[in-house]
């Protein structure tokens, strides 16, 4: 519909002038939706972990996430049994308490104990999947990306349904415009590949401590979520991938699959929506073959 | 895709594009291919292939592997299993033990026990073809992705230090090497690749300076 040039400029200098947005993203809270967190380079036990964790419940009075994927470096430093208390239960107590369950995925920094750690839901394992809903998320182990673990990845998604969401969780970004670390090409030659191949939809990681959505790449939508509790201020270098970033405060994302379609928010420790959007599900460049 | 940033500078500039190009203000992001992928330039062609995993040097060292994968077994089944748990006094515990009685079982051990010579010439061989190959650039960034707390001094039976970050160890070298059991993993620190009991967090043995890397504060 075209509007009137008058009705145009007066929204421009309405927007302009407040900064108030015309069209507000809201999450749609649909009752068989799958509702989300995610976390990465938290576990350092300072201040701007507990804050983090705070805004994350107060985010949960508006938007009931179920549970948290936690995209690595889960504990830095030391892992004494304070170690575990200062730098994961005390900051998501509240979350914990309220029955919020967390999903790790072990980063550079992660002592392999914590698979055996509980609240983190690992069972035991490096790597492992699990479904919510329509979803079939999987947790990878980039630190050590051996053929074994490869070969459990493409058997896991060729099992996982066709229309399901496939969503994988790791720690080292494929793609990053973050000045750190950049991303883990020699990780993407075999990663990447299996995704195209088998139609996985999205993919979060950390380690870099910002924030970014990048652009899709072969029709993936890739996020890295690395500052909530690390931060690298500046970090971020943007470059024609980058579709939208944050590196001046820690953050986390919360997210929402409803049907055919995720939304997303990131979210800094001061409680800002620093990027929003909608993805709607691709489906699988090649069909996967038995 | 649809996408609606928040903040009072991408409102406005985003209303502005979209008033300009749509007539509303809903906004809609590139929902097509990113333009460009992150790839490093291209390397030169491989001096030389990888070892056929089948060579001597390397069944050497999966002979040795096997051995000391018996011995952590035989001292694992003394301590009680490790189970799920909310309690890390048991992880840490369990780990300590483990250590400990392996330690004990191999007070012997010494650098070369499963990196002998032969293998360390077939190591050496594929470390060659990984890090001078088409690949190199790829595998040197995944390196540095994650190396090392600068020069990192290790010795057998030692606990990896708790401080000091994990490398991502390239996956395109692992393809090159023998693959290891659950106990064990490659790890990467600095310039040495070091075999580590996972469970024990032990340095079971290592090869110094086969890794060209530089190394970064691994954060």
């Amino acid at each position: 519909m075209i509007l009137p040039r008058r009705f145009f400029l007066i929204g421009l200098f309405l927007v302009l002038a407040t900064g108030q947005r015309v069209d507000e993203f809201k999450f749609p809270l649909k009752s068989n939706s799958v509702r989300f967190a995610a976390i990465g380079d938290m576990g350092t036990g300072e201040k701007p972990e507990f804050e983090t964790s705070e805004q994350m419940n107060e985010q949960r009075k508006n938007f009931p996430f179920e549970f948290v994927i936690a995209l690595g470096d889960n504990l830095y430093g030391g892992h004494s049994p304070a170690d575990f208390e200062k730098k994961f239960a005390s900051p998501y107590k509240a979350l914990l308490d309220a029955g919020v369950k967390f999903y790790a995925s072990l980063g550079n920094h992660d002592d392999a104990s914590e698979r055996f750690y509980k609240p983190f839901n690992m069972n035991g394992a490096n790597y492992y999947s699990f479904k919510k809903g329509n979803v079939h998320f999987f947790a990878l182990d980039s630190n050590y990306m051996d053929p074994k673990q490869l070969d459990w990845l493409q058997k896991q998604l060729e099992s996982a349904g066709s229309n399901e969401w496939k969503i994988c969780f790791f720690h080292h970004p494929l793609y990053s415009s973050a000045r750190k670390h950049g991303p883990a090409t020699d990780l993407r030659l075999l990663l990447e590949p299996i995704f195209v191949k088998y139609g996985v939809n999205a993919v979060f990681a950390g380690h870099e401590h910002v924030y970014e959505r990048i652009l899709p790449q072969k029709g993936i939508y890739y996020f890295t979520e690395g500052s909530s509790g690390q931060l690298r201020a500046g970090g971020l270098d943007r470059s024609s991938i980058t579709a939208n970033g944050f590196d001046t405060d820690q953050a986390f994302m919360l997210v929402e699959v409803a049907d055919d379609q995720m939304y997303f928010e990131a979210v800094s420790r001061a409680g800002k929506v620093v990027d929003s959007g909608v993805i709607q599900r691709q489906q699988a460049a090649t069909a996967a073959k038995p | 895709m649809n996408t609606r940033p928040r903040s009072a500078i991408q409102i406005r500039s985003a209303a502005l594009l979209a008033v300009a190009v749509f007539g509303s203000a809903r906004i809609y992001a590139s929902a097509g291919q990113g333009s460009q992928a992150q790839n490093p330039p291209a390397q030169n062609q491989p001096q030389n292939p990888p070892p056929d995993l089948k060579s001597p040097g390397f069944q050497e060292f999966s002979d040795r592997v096997q051995k000391y994968v018996q011995l952590h077994k035989s001292v694992e089944a003394t301590v009680p299993k490790l189970k799920a748990t909310n309690e890390p006094e048991l992880l840490v515990a369990h780990q300590k033990i483990l250590a400990r009685k392996i330690k004990a079982a191999r007070t012997h051990a010494k650098r070369g026990d499963i990196f002998t010579p032969a293998a360390r010439e077939d190591f050496l061989k594929a470390m060659a073809s990984e890090f001078q190959g088409p690949q190199a650039s790829h595998a040197k960034a995944t390196m540095k992705q994650g190396a090392p707390l600068k020069k990192v001094h290790l010795h057998v039976n030692q606990i990896y230090p708790e401080a000091i970050p994990y490398t991502s160890v390239p996956p395109t070298m692992l393809q090159k090497i023998p693959k290891l059991p659950e106990e064990l993993a490659y790890r990467a620190v600095s310039s040495d690749l070091v075999v580590l009991d996972v469970k024990a967090n032990l340095v079971v043995d290592y090869l110094p300076g086969v890794i060209p890397v530089e190394a970064t504060d691994g954060q």
